[in-house]
Order: structure tokens, then C-alpha cells, then sequence
């Protein structure tokens, strides 16, 4: 019995990570409509500022969230000004996807240029403590990533429901035309919402550094389960994402204690499968016009 | 208060409109006449600075706004009511009404205009914390108009606001447009009803295949032959 | 390599390659050969090599990224199925030529089990779906160690000869995987200028127009990724065998799969020729870097690619075949005005009478959310009759043509159609309303806009021709009816409104329909062509064809209709002559206004 909630809540554990990781993803998807391939490169990113941070210049962890946050945000604002913007107006689907995969190409290489392929390990700063609550053991690094999920989900809710900025950016994503038709600057809401989703993961990337190995690859592992955790929660639903990153967290943990490790993303992806296939709006989405005729 | 020079206008390759001018003086009720696909929605929309020309110019108060952005348009006082709607449909209509009050020159007095807005459309306010989604057409027809009317425009310009509506329904939103119109506003209005807006509104112009080919007082218009054939089917 | 007919392939867009590109192309094709041979460096044939393996793969994977536009980041399973394939099969004693055969035959069935349910899903969620079944099969391919080797990979036993395609010698690879590559280019080619490749682009640019046309876009896009998956695999297979060595890692790679696909996009997406230009031009970058600058430039390639992508996704989206077109091609498409004159059909004398019913449509039913769109409609049309079907926006008129051409499924209600042979067939799909010969145009014109306005029309001629210079002929006399003659050669998105709408007309009518579904096909047409319209809508009529127009224009629904159905908000208010119908009093409040009355009067 023992053995199974600490299975659960490595699960639940998991899912903090994840969800962390996704919220950015499911922003950026929901307001902007692109899906970003190079997510999970912003992620790298971060990852290795905070290693700069920490081992470099001595930083806590926390402390780093002031240089990479910012730089995160910029890094997004200007993807979507310099990169998406100019294609939104063609309405290609496929050269926003090469877009993204493009930027995450430069991005894997460029930190295999700078950094080698070898292994950063950002130091831990007591955030491997383990902590014993009740029968179950858990890391002090990953109580806190799940703390911060779920802030930073309850905060963008509040973000998005109570400013006017906020419902800017809700209106932008339910209707562009109409919300240019009552003088919002399209461009500058969607330029903001990447900085946004960017900064999202550029907390994510300060929290899960001490954790985890950082490499030029470290983001592809991550960015793929956020895919999964977005779609299965609904692309562009926060709180969606949050529950499905849990769920996700729990299905990982639960397959590779009872199944086998090497067999935990098979059980993910053919989750995220049989969803994209047999209910794509995922769910908690509202059934989404996956192609639409624009007029 | 608003001219346009020899407008060409059009999306992608596809050119719309050729060589379009009109104006529109300050406290005027002008109509577009057309049948479908003669550009009128194009010309809205290139008034309001969602299509940009590709020759021509466009004055709004003397300043010239060619090139200027839809948002642009509206923080310098230019609002489209556009075809279909487009409400945000997952906000209440509270919160739709006030989007339409984003601009900056309508912000601070808010809550006053929310208040004239909802005199005027005592629907609207059974309504204000519905998602607009939920709403039936005319409904939304109705908090469309009340939302671009919290914009303080000074020029407002309806799209087809009797579009996909029931007869009756069409009936309560002329009288509303009418009721607008009475207050003096500056007003540009497209409505496939031309027999109804020619009467309430001051002059017109009739745009053919992308060209003006017609320009008169509404009362010469309904008595013009071409126009009667053509738009009023007689 | 001149065994691909080039030179044979008239006509512009799709299929126009001029001699001095064909000339171009042999060059390339020489220069594959003659380099490595000419140069005889080990390193030089294994650029060479490398060339010749990924241009194959990336035409391979154009078929389906490309010419069908479902973009795959999953095309290293089909490489990796083949490379395993033919690894195994040596490890058993097998020839790999017969484990490239197999592999192929493998990699097809895996290309439409996974295809099939994903083409449902559109843009970046096909593309997360592809990814998503590599990541499984090379989980799957690590797990089953005992098969695969694992992490450890597969080893092949040397043995030398053409038998177990290993070769101590360096020209007999680069003369196999050239072969490849001619052999994929020729597949490709010969897809793009035959009716399965207009089947594919048409269904690329808009889904349901062309399913209106008749063509099966289901089975088309299954075809293309089988071919395309099977092309694949032959290549991995050879590769296999060239590397000596595979690991899971390997080859079922994201990695390599976004490579094949850039390739295709930085060489031009869709074309023939495109993916060959951009793995001429990048492959040796990466082959370069690694032999000159070794561990030091690891990433550097990396770089470059992305960068050259990201490049070309800003400034040249139809990638290089987009800029060397820009400058062989003068321009082509005729711009301005285009008041097109529609021919004056000349007209049968005597209108041939009203034969029987062609279809039955009883009590339809249907509803959006809580909204009754359509509200027990029923009606009859007969042969050679023409129906108007007029009502308010919103009263529901498109919402029935979506129903009685298998776009929607009514709720309650049937739709009957008469076959040639007199028997009577209820059809589903809109391929089945196309099999008896029911065509519809649409409201909003749904042109296949990156191809000409003559490829558009032979998207509906293949429905009665399947062969492409037949096709053509057809295209072209219906163009000439329609008065679209002078832009055949343009691109569709260059049409003014009013000549989109003549150009769905074409389309459908290049099918030969015994019935046609016309919506608001008279908007946006000026005033004296509307009269034209009428002429060549009755000249089609007296062909035999049965017609219901949607119209707004009351000019055109008085001069058409032998019959008019009046809908309101879902029902049918009135039926009956035109003449009657403009004075019933449920017309005049519902549609026509009092107004109308007034002016009649």
C-alpha cells in the first residue's frame, strides 16, 4: 500500500513538473494559434541560464528567476514578432510548423556550439532535501515546482479574467478581426502572450535545472510531453493542462513501476494518440475548429 | 470629415475595389448600395484600416490614414459594426461591452456610457452576465451595435446589421439604427435592405464591380430607374 | 538517367518544366554520377552517397508533405522499418534486395494503418501525431531487445557482393543509391502529372470542394502515403546495408525525419524536382563540416540547417523551385480587369418538356445546438426543370444544398436520387451524390488556388476522363463556355469574384452532371453578364441537365426558374410558379419586402 501512493505521488510530482512546463505551451497555443516546436528549446534555454546563473555567478536557484525570466519573455516577444508575425498573414499552417522547427534546430545546435554535448549540472542548493510527508517520500525541488504550478496557473486565470489586458488577450483569441475592430493592437497582444508563454517556461526552466541534467537536448524530452499533457487537456485550456499534466504525471509514474520504465512513453504517447484521434478538442476543450474556411 | 480618393483595395491578388471615392461630412447619414461581391464590405473595411489600399488616399479629419491599422482607426475615432457580429462569444456580454469601450479616449468615461448605452438597449442589460454566445441573433445583433456605440465613435459604420435575422428581428434593429441616427451621429451603413436605408439616410452611393457608378441624394437614387431595377427589383 | 519523358509534359504550373530546366535537371543528374566518379576520393563518393540517399527520401516524403500537404515528422518509421527489414532478414541468411522488397511491403501497411485514422487531423496536430508513433516505435524498437539488438543496435555480417549489397569497391553503392533516387524521382513525377497528383493538390488546397468533384480524397491521400512510405523504406533499407550499422536511436529519429521534411520545404514544397535542389545544396554542408572540422563543428551543420530553414520559411516560401521559377518564368498570369465575356451559347429552339423526377427530397430535418435550421422540406425536381431556391440570409438554403449533396446528414428525411437506369439510390457521402451525377458549387467559391484555372477545371473533368490529355480537352471546352478562356493558364487566386464564380460553374460542369446544385452563383457578376449568365444557365438546362440555383438576384430567379421554392427560417413557405410566388403575402413579409409590392405596384 505503502509502495503504491508513493507511486502516486511521484505521479502527482511528475505532473507538477509538467504542467509547469506546459502552461507556456498552452498559452502560446490557445491566444496565438501556433503551436511552438521550439518550446521545448526555450526550456533548454533556460536551463542552461540558470546553470550560468548558479554556477557562474553564485546564485540561488530563486534568485536566478530575475535574469532568466526577463530574458525568456524577450526571447518569445521577439520569436513571435520576427518569426510568426510575418507568417500569420499567409494563414500556412505548414510554414508556421518549420518556422518553430526551424528556431528549435538553431537553438539545440547553437547550445551544442557553446556548451559541448556534455552534461551541466546546475548545483542542487538543498533543493534535492528529500521531505517525508506521511508515508511518502518526496523531493523538496518537487513540492516546489508543484506549488508553482498551480500559482502560475491560478495566476494567469486571474491575469486573463480580471485586466483589461487580460480580457484583451481573451478577446484576441476568440475573435482577432473583432478585436482589432475595437482598437487593440493585435500584433502587440500576440507579441506579449509569446513573451508570456516564454517567461511561463523560463520559471519552469529556473525550478527544474537543480533537478534535472541539462543538455542541448533537454528540452525535446520535456516539450514532447508537454504536447501531450496540452492536448489531452485541451489546446489552449490552462487549467485544462494543469489536469492533464497530472493525469499524464500519474500515468508515467503508475506504467513504469508496474509495467517497466522503458515502457512509460509508449503508455503516454498511445494516450495522446487515442485522444488526438478520438477526441481532439481533448478533455476539457470545447470542440475546436480544427480546419476553418476563412472568408 | 471622411474622403476617400480613388481608392484601390483588395485581398492578396485579388483586387476589389478600383479607383473608389466618397465622402462622408460630419452629422450625415451616408448608405453603400451594391449587390453581393460589389466591394461594399471592402470598403468598410478599408475605411476602418483592416484592408489596405493599394492606391489612393484616405483623409479622416483632415489627417491623411492610408496606411493606418484597424486599431489605429478606432483610437482616432473610427468604428465598424462589422457583417456577422463577431461577438466574443465565451465573454459575457458585460465583458464585450466593455472591450468595446478599449479605446483610449472611451476608457474614462466608461461606466457613463455603459449606463446611456443600456438605456437605448434594455435587452441588453436583461443580458449582461450571459456569455454572448448563448444569445439568440438579433440579441447578438443588438449588443454588437451597443458595443461599438461604447467606443464613443465619431464615425460609425454599419456592415449588413439586418444580415441572417428574421423579419421582425430586422424590423427592431432598423429601429435602433434609426434611433442612432436620430441622435445625430456621423453614419456609413451597408444593408442589403436598400429600400429601408435609402429612406432613412441622407445620400448614397452605388458600387458596381468594385466601382462607384452612381453618387446622389437617397431620394434621386429610389427614383433613378437603374436603381430600381437593379436593388429594388422593381 | 534521360529516360524520364521530361520533355513530354505540356501545359504550365503543375506539370511546366521547360527545356532549359529539363536540361538543367540532366546536369544535376550527371553531375551526381560524374563527380565522384571523376574525382575517385572515398570521401567525394560518400558525399556523393549521402546526396543521392536523402534527395530520395525527401521526394519520397514531398509526396505526402508536399503534393497531398499532410506535413509527416514521422518518416524516419518508414526508414527505420526498412532498415530493420532488410538488417534482419541478412542476419537470417536473406539477400537484402528481397529485405528491401519486404521492408517496402511492410513500411505500406504500417503507412495506412497509421494514416487512416490521422487524417482526420489537420496542420501542426497531424504532424504532433506522426511524431508521437515514432516516439513509440522507437520505444518499441528499444524495448524488444531480443529482436532489434536494443540499444546496442545491429551489426551487419560482411559479406561482400551485390547479393548482400556490400562492396569493397565505392562506385557500386553510388550506383544503387542513384538508381534509388531516379526511381523515387520517376514515381514522384509521374504522380504529379497524372490525375492522382491533381487529386492530391486539389485535396490539399480545399478539402471539400474537392470531394464535391468527385474525388475520393480519403483514398487518394492512403495511395500517396503508401507509395511514399514504401519509397522510404527501400531507401532505408539500402542505407542500412551502406552504414553497416543501426540503432533505434538512429533511425527512428526525429532528427532525420525533420530533415527529410526540410530538405523538401528549403527545396520547394510540393514540387517535383525541389527536394532533389535542397539536399544537393545542404547535404554536403553537413557531410563537409563533419570531415573537415570533426568534434569541433559538432552542431554547426545543426546550425546552418536551421538557420537556412528559418531563412527560406521568411523570405522564400516556395522555397528555391520558387525563386529559380520567379526568373525562367515571364509572367504568366494575366492581372486587371476581367470582365470576361460569357460565350452566347447558341440555343435549342424548342425546349424539350419536362421529363420525371431526378430527385425526391421528404420531410428533411435538421438542427444546430437548439436551432431548427431546417424544418420539414420537401420537394421534387424533374428533368430539365429549373428550381429557384430563394429566401431570407439565414433561412436555411445552404444548410438543404449541404443536405441533398452529402455535405451534411439530415437529422430525419430522405434524399432520393434516379439513377440513368430509372432506379432510385438514397447516397451518403458526396462522392456518392457525384457518382449519380449530382454537382453543387459553393456559396464562398472554393477555388484550388495554387493551380491554374485549367487544372482547376480538369480536377472535375478526371471525374469522367482519367486520362490527363483528355482531362485537358474537356477543361478546355468548358472554359470556353464558361468564358475563362483567356485565364487558363493563370493561377485561380488571381480571379476576380465574379470569375471564381464562374469558375466553381466550370468545374462542376467539367464533371458532365445530370444535375446541378448552383449557390449564388449570379453574385458579384455585373449587370449585363447577369443577362449572359441566364442565356448559358438555360443553354445547360436544354442539355438535359436538371438545375436549382440559390439566388438573390430576382432578375435571374424570374427569367430561370420554372418553379420557385420560397424557405423561411427553415420552412417552405411557398411554391409555384415565379410569377406567383413574388405575390404571395408569406413572400412579401417574409423576403421580398413590402417595399417590393409598393414598386411593383
Amino acid at each position: 500500500m505503502d509502495v503504491f501512493l508513493q507511486v502516486l505521488a511521484n505521479g502527482v510530482m511528475l505532473g507538477g513538473l509538467f504542467a509547469i512546463v506546459s502552461v507556456g505551451l498552452t498559452l502560446i497555443f490557445g491566444i496565438v494559434k501556433v503551436v511552438n516546436f521550439a518550446h521545448g528549446e526555450f526550456l533548454m534555454v533556460g536551463m542552461y541560464l540558470t546553470y550560468l546563473a548558479v554556477s557562474g555567478l553564485g546564485l540561488h536557484p530563486f534568485a536566478a528567476v530575475i535574469l532568466v525570466v526577463p530574458v525568456l519573455f524577450l526571447l518569445g516577444a521577439l520569436t513571435q514578432r520576427f518569426l510568426i508575425q510575418p507568417l500569420l498573414a499567409a494563414g500556412d499552417h505548414h510554414i508556421q510548423i518549420f518556422a518553430t522547427v526551424g528556431l528549435s534546430t538553431v537553438l539545440i545546435n547553437l547550445a551544442l556550439l557553446v556548451f559541448g554535448a556534455d552534461i551541466a549540472n546546475t548545483p542542487p542548493s538543498g533543493l534535492r532535501q528529500p521531505l517525508q510527508i506521511g508515508p511518502v517520500r518526496v523531493l523538496l525541488g518537487q513540492v516546489v515546482i508543484l506549488g508553482t504550478a498551480i500559482l502560475l496557473v491560478a495566476g494567469l486565470q486571474t491575469f486573463l479574467a480580471r485586466t483589461r489586458t487580460g480580457r484583451a488577450i481573451r478577446a484576441v483569441a476568440q475573435n482577432r478581426a473583432a478585436a482589432e475592430l475595437m482598437g487593440i493592437d493585435v500584433n502587440r497582444i500576440y507579441a506579449l502572450t509569446f513573451g508570456i508563454g516564454a517567461a511561463c517556461v523560463g520559471v519552469a526552466a529556473v525550478l527544474i535545472a537543480p533537478l534535472y541534467p541539462t543538455s542541448p537536448n533537454s528540452g525535446t524530452y520535456f516539450v514532447l510531453i508537454a504536447f501531450v499533457v496540452v492536448v489531452l487537456g485541451g489546446l489552449g485550456s490552462i487549467r485544462g493542462a494543469f489536469v492533464g499534466a497530472i493525469l499524464i504525471g500519474l500515468i508515467d509514474s503508475v506504467t513504469g513501476f508496474y509495467v517497466g520504465a522503458d515502457m512509460r512513453e509508449v503508455a503516454v504517447f498511445g494516450v495522446f494518440l487515442a485522444i488526438l484521434i478520438l477526441k481532439p478538442s481533448g478533455l476539457f476543450g470545447r470542440q475546436l475548429r480544427l480546419s476553418h474556411v476563412s472568408p | 470629415m471622411l474622403t476617400l480618393e480613388r481608392v484601390d483595395a483588395g485581398y492578396g491578388a485579388t483586387s476589389i475595389l478600383h479607383a473608389v471615392s466618397l465622402d462622408v461630412r460630419a452629422g450625415e447619414v451616408v448608405t453603400i448600395v451594391g449587390a453581393n461581391g460589389a466591394g461594399k464590405t471592402t470598403t468598410l473595411r478599408t475605411i476602418a484600416g483592416l484592408v489596405k489600399p493599394t492606391r489612393g488616399r484616405i483623409l479622416f479629419e483632415d489627417e491623411d490614414v492610408t496606411r493606418l491599422s484597424g486599431h489605429e482607426m478606432v483610437e482616432r475615432g473610427v468604428t465598424l459594426i462589422p457583417e456577422g457580429r463577431q461577438l466574443f462569444p465565451e465573454m459575457t456580454v458585460r465583458e464585450n461591452l466593455l472591450m468595446g469601450a478599449y479605446r483610449r479616449a472611451a476608457r474614462g468615461r466608461q461606466a457613463e456610457t455603459l449606463a446611456e448605452v443600456l438605456d437605448l438597449f434594455p435587452r441588453v442589460r436583461e443580458r449582461l452576465d450571459q456569455n454572448a454566445g448563448s444569445l439568440s441573433g438579433g440579441e447578438q445583433q443588438m449588443v454588437a451595435i451597443a458595443r461599438g456605440m461604447m467606443a464613443r465613435p465619431k464615425l460609425l459604420m454599419f456592415d449588413e446589421p439586418s444580415l441572417g435575422l428574421a423579419p421582425i428581428v430586422v424590423a427592431q434593429v432598423f429601429a435602433v439604427v434609426d434611433r442612432i441616427v436620430k441622435t445625430g451621429a456621423t453614419v456609413l451603413i451597408v444593408e442589403q435592405n436598400v429600400f429601408h436605408t435609402l429612406q432613412v439616410a441622407d445620400r448614397g452611393y452605388v458600387l458596381e464591380n468594385g466601382e462607384v457608378v452612381l453618387a446622389d441624394a437617397s431620394a434621386a437614387l429610389l427614383d433613378n430607374d437603374h436603381v430600381r431595377r437593379a436593388y429594388l427589383g422593381i | 538517367m534521360t529516360d524520364i519523358p521530361l520533355t513530354a509534359a505540356p501545359s504550365a504550373g503543375l506539370s511546366a518544366f521547360p527545356r532549359r530546366g529539363a536540361a538543367a535537371l540532366a546536369l544535376v543528374l550527371a553531375a551526381l554520377v560524374a563527380v565522384p566518379v571523376a574525382v575517385g576520393n572515398p570521401f567525394i563518393y560518400h558525399v556523393f552517397i549521402t546526396i543521392c540517399v536523402f534527395a530520395a527520401l525527401s521526394t519520397a516524403w514531398n509526396i505526402v508533405g508536399g503534393y497531398a500537404g499532410q506535413l509527416s515528422l514521422g518518416h524516419g518509421i518508414f526508414y527505420g522499418l526498412g532498415a530493420y527489414c532488410g538488417m534482419l532478414l541478412v542476419g537470417a541468411g536473406i539477400s537484402p534486395w528481397i529485405g528491401m522488397v519486404a521492408g517496402a511491403a511492410l513500411a505500406m501497411l504500417v503507412a495506412l494503418a497509421i494514416s487512416y485514422p490521422c487524417f482526420r487531423l489537420h496542420g501542426p496536430f497531424f504532424s504532433l501525431a506522426t511524431i508521437a508513433f515514432l516516439e513509440v516505435f522507437r520505444v518499441l524498437a528499444l524495448h524488444f531487445r531480443d529482436l532489434t539488438g536494443g540499444a546496442t543496435g545491429l551489426m551487419i555480417p560482411l559479406k561482400f557482393g551485390w547479393a548482400w549489397m556490400v562492396f569493397r569497391d565505392r562506385w557500386p553503392p553510388l550506383a544503387i543509391a542513384f538508381g534509388l533516387l531516379l526511381l523515387t524521382l520517376a514515381v514522384a513525377w509521374w504522380m504529379r502529372t497524372h490525375r492522382i497528383g491533381f487529386y492530391l493538390v486539389a485535396t490539399r488546397e480545399r478539402e471539400s470542394a474537392a470531394r464535391a468533384a468527385g474525388v475520393p480524397t480519403v483514398g487518394t491521400r492512403l495511395v500517396a502515403v503508401a507509395v511514399s512510405g514504401a519509397l522510404t523504406a527501400m531507401v532505408g533499407t539500402f542505407h542500412a546495408m551502406y552504414l553497416t550499422f543501426i540503432e533505434p536511436a538512429a533511425v527512428f529519429s526525429l532528427t532525420l525525419s525533420i530533415q527529410i521534411a526540410m530538405f523538401a520545404l528549403i527545396g520547394g514544397l510540393g514540387t517535383v524536382f525541389g527536394p532533389l535542389l535542397g539536399a544537393v545544396l545542404l547535404v554536403p554542408i553537413t557531410e563537409l563540416a563533419r570531415g573537415w572540422l570533426g568534434a569541433k563543428a559538432l552542431g554547426l551543420h545543426g546550425l546552418v540547417y536551421g538557420l537556412v530553414l528559418v531563412l527560406v520559411v521568411l523570405f522564400l516560401p516556395n522555397g528555391l523551385m520558387g525563386l529559380v521559377s520567379r526568373f525562367t518564368r515571364a509572367g504568366a498570369g494575366t492581372r486587371g480587369v476581367q470582365a470576361g465575356t460569357v460565350a452566347a451559347a447558341p440555343r435549342a429552339a424548342e425546349r424539350r418538356p419536362l421529363g420525371e423526377a431526378v430527385i425526391r427530397v421528404e420531410g428533411l430535418q435538421k438542427r444546430f445546438g437548439g436551432l431548427h435550421v431546417t424544418n420539414d422540406v420537401g420537394f421534387t425536381l424533374r428533368e430539365g426543370e429549373i428550381l429557384g431556391l430563394i429566401g431570407p440570409n439565414g433561412a436555411g438554403k445552404t444548410t438543404v444544398f449541404n443536405m441533398i449533396s452529402g455535405f451534411l446528414k439530415p437529422d430525419a428525411g430522405s434524399v432520393s436520387v434516379r439513377a440513368p437506369d430509372g432506379t432510385w439510390h438514397s447516397p451518403g457521402r458526396p462522392a456518392d451524390f457525384a457518382a449519380l451525377g449530382v454537382g453543387r458549387t459553393f456559396q464562398i467559391v472554393q477555388p484550388f488556388a495554387a493551380m491554374t484555372v485549367e487544372e482547376n477545371i480538369m480536377v472535375g473533368a478526371f471525374y469522367r476522363h482519367r486520362d490527363v490529355r483528355e482531362a485537358r480537352e474537356v477543361a478546355r471546352e468548358t472554359a470556353e463556355r464558361m468564358g475563362l478562356a483567356p485565364w487558363l493558364g493563370s493561377e485561380a487566386r488571381g480571379l476576380t469574384i465574379g470569375g471564381l464564380k464562374r469558375l466553381e460553374v466550370a468545374r462542376v460542369m467539367a464533371m458532365r452532371p445530370r444535375v446541378l446544385l448552383l449557390d449564388e452563383v449570379m453574385a458579384g457578376i455585373n449587370q449585363t453578364d447577369v443577362r449572359r449568365a441566364i442565356d448559358l444557365m438555360l443553354s445547360i438546362r436544354d442539355t438535359g441537365v436538371s438545375i436549382i440555383a440559390i439566388e438573390h438576384v430576382m432578375q435571374a430567379v424570374m427569367a430561370l426558374s420554372d418553379r420557385v421554392i420560397v424557405l423561411s427560417s427553415g420552412q417552405i413557405i411557398a411554391q409555384g410558379s415565379p410569377q406567383d410566388v413574388v405575390r404571395d403575402a408569406a413572400v412579401i413579409e417574409a423576403y421580398l419586402g413590402k417595399e417590393f409590392v409598393h414598386a411593383h405596384a
